[in-house]
């Protein structure tokens, strides 16, 4: 906004000093200075929710007295015009963009403008009417200013409609996450309370078993929702408090016995008095993330090592696994949201949501994660978090 | 030597919850009235006859927690067990502050429910515990008069912190106590927000007393809220479970 009311001066100032040197044509630049001044003062207060051709091509037309004006928008590949004439404005704009025609026929009162945004070309002006090669300059610039400031706008405005929908979908995931926990309560409820009856021949106490873990295991994913929901929305608040690091992690360990159960686990925390300030809830999260993610990919009966060394301000948290190589390209996005690699080997039961969240947990933490990955190494996922929280910062 | 059968008000408004729950616990011989809302629930509590209230914590109208002090205000020892949701932490400490014998988190197995409702029975039935009787549970024994624990015989060597937060739980076996709770009780009031320092000290109880501290069996944590020290009928043979325990075993009504 700033920047067109820079241009628009200066381009004014330009113009000006160009009329001392002429001042024969003194009158008639006086009236077309005002114009200017006016489409300036007017394409300022465009509406930007709009697209700019149409309402750039009425301005022109009207504040010039022009004849006919043709714009053509690069962008939206679109020409509009105003006024009549004779000739095709479709082709007519085209060919001045694609050709690169900018000059003016001062006996068919024609001018030519291939509208630049610095040297980019961006669109193009054709205008017939009264005014001088520098109006047209002139339009052209005030096209590209206004095209310009467009574009922004509309950019912000994504920006603004993707966080509301990022909003909305975190609404209606967590709504949905309320309504599933009634049914899967009943479902448990009802499927516990069939074994505990008794009377159940082997294979329908296997179907009770069956229905029941599934139960199980939609009630966590829905728990998992719900607290990525919240996360994204921001609705979480952090408490950080001092933690130890030692329990922390085995308290994260014991909590995942079953998916731990069929693997080797050490742990590994040189230093036994490791405390570090930080939200508990949310840095189990991302340790449970980081080790049942370990379970999930890495070869059965291998171990995870699971290790926490303070280097300078930070506690560097980090899981070790052996299981597929992660390719060079995932690394990076494997920590976006509903990314799933796309390599077949590497998929297994999971929502795509896991890492994401544990980003998001070490970000609000001041912190980040990364991984490394090859085949004699094995994998590992770091989580670097400030060990003290930031002073004033509520975070 | 039979018990009377124990009566159950359930008090949820979702229907689907309340036909799941009614046929096992009757069948597993508990009688089961239904109450949608709680202010059915406080008119039928109010002309007696129950044993136990499930209690709901979102219903619509006056809701759980709401309930739950109203009932509270006429039956100081009624056992009320809380249905809550696993997300809302502060809805479980909320209940127990307002007096609620425990909770059981949405959405829990039957056996895990009918453990928690006979504790809760057993506890209000049981004659009182004479206040300095040892403790024993498990392989564990604890003596409030001597200040000792053993395990399988071989004495515990405990700090008097440690022994403190042992004996607060074991005297509440088979109940959460809150982190604010178990730090008052331990430090005094001054100390009701330092759960951390807490954790320190848990962390060194499971050293000593579990076979595998990062398993344990007898100090557990409900996590967000406080520790339980485990039910003392999980160390008695399932067989068993209906008859009434022996008196080494009861537990000192609050």
């Amino acid at each position: 906004m700033l920047l067109a009311l820079v241009l628009a001066a200066l381009l004014i100032i330009l113009l000006f000093a160009r009329l001392r040197s002429s001042a024969r044509e003194a009158a008639s630049w006086g009236r077309q200075l005002r114009d200017l001044h006016e489409f300036t003062r007017r394409t300022l207060e465009m509406n930007l929710n709009l697209e700019p051709g149409p309402q750039l091509a009425e301005l022109a037309h009207e504040i010039f007295a022009l004849e006919f004006v043709a714009v053509f928008d690069a962008d939206l590949h679109q020409v509009y015009s105003a006024g009549q004439w004779n000739a095709d404005p479709q082709e007519l704009a085209r060919n001045v963009y694609y050709f690169g025609t900018s000059d003016d026929d001062p006996k068919a009162g024609l001018g030519r403008r291939v509208v630049r945004l610095g040297s980019a070309p961006i669109g193009s002006l054709v205008v017939r009417g009264a005014t001088s090669p520098l109006t047209n300059d002139a339009i052209a610039s005030l096209i590209a200013i206004a095209f310009d400031r467009y574009r922004a706008y509309a950019n912000e405005s994504r920006i603004e409609t993707e966080r509301r929908t990022e909003q909305l979908r975190s609404t209606v995931l967590d709504s949905l996450a309320h309504a599933y926990k009634t049914p899967l309560t009943a479902i448990r409820a009802a499927s516990t309370g069939l074994g505990e009856m008794g009377h159940l021949s082997a294979a329908q106490a296997e179907l009770v078993a069956l229905i029941d873990e599934q139960a199980g295991l939609l009630g966590n994913l829905t728990t998992r929702l719900l607290t990525t929901a919240r996360l994204d929305a921001g609705e979480i608040t952090v408490h950080a408090v001092p933690v130890d690091v030692a329990p922390l992690i085995e308290e994260v360990v014991a909590s995942l016995g079953e998916c731990l159960a069929s693997m080797k686990v050490a742990i590994d925390i040189p230093d036994e008095r490791l405390t570090l300030e930080c939200d508990r809830q949310l840095m189990v999260m991302l340790l449970t993330q980081y080790i049942d993610n370990a379970c999930k990919y890495s070869i059965f009966g291998s171990t995870v090592t699971i290790r926490a060394v303070k280097e300078r301000a930070e506690i560097v948290f980090s899981v070790r696994s052996f299981g597929q190589v992660i390719p060079i390209n995932d690394r990076e996005r494997i920590f976006d949201r509903y990314y799933r690699s796309t390599t077949r080997s590497h998929r297994a039961s999971g929502t795509g949501i896991g890492l994401s969240v544990a980003k998001r947990v070490a970000l609000i933490h001041g912190g980040s994660v990364w991984v490394t990955s090859d085949e004699t190494e094995g994998t590992t996922f770091y989580a670097a978090i400030p060990a003290t929280a930031r002073k004033g910062v509520s975070l | 030597m039979m018990q009377p059968a124990i009566r159950i008000l359930v008090v949820d408004d979702e229907s689907a919850i309340r036909r799941a729950l009614r046929p096992p616990l009757i069948e597993l011989g508990f009688q089961v009235v239904d109450a949608m809302r709680g202010e059915e629930a406080l008119q039928m509590l109010r002309a007696g006859g129950f044993d136990v209230v499930l209690l709901d914590v979102n219903m619509p109208g006056i809701g759980g927690i709401e309930t739950l002090r109203r009932i509270r205000a006429f039956a100081p020892r009624l056992p009320i067990l809380m249905l809550t949701v696993r997300d809302q932490e502060q809805d479980k400490v909320e209940a127990l502050e307002q007096g609620a014998d425990d909770y059981v988190t949405k959405p829990f197995s039957m056996r895990e429910l009918v453990a928690r409702i006979r504790t809760a029975v057993r506890r209000v039935r049981a004659p009182a515990r004479a206040e300095d009787a040892p403790i024993q549970i498990g392989e564990l024994r604890l003596d409030p008069v001597k200040r000792k624990v053993a395990k399988r015989g071989q004495l515990v060597h405990l700090t008097r912190k440690e022994f403190d937060i042992l004996y607060c739980l074991m005297s509440r076996a088979g109940r959460v106590v809150t982190y604010a709770r178990l730090l008052t009780a331990v430090w005094g009031d001054d100390c009701r927000e330092e759960v951390e320092y807490l954790r320190t000290f848990v962390r060194q109880l499971r050293k000593k007393i579990e076979d595998d501290p990062a398993n344990p069996v007898y100090l557990l944590t409900d996590v967000y809220v406080g520790y339980r020290f485990a039910d003392p009928q999980m160390f008695v043979e399932e067989s068993d479970e209906d008859v009434l325990p022996p008196a080494a075993e009861e537990e000192t009504p609050i």
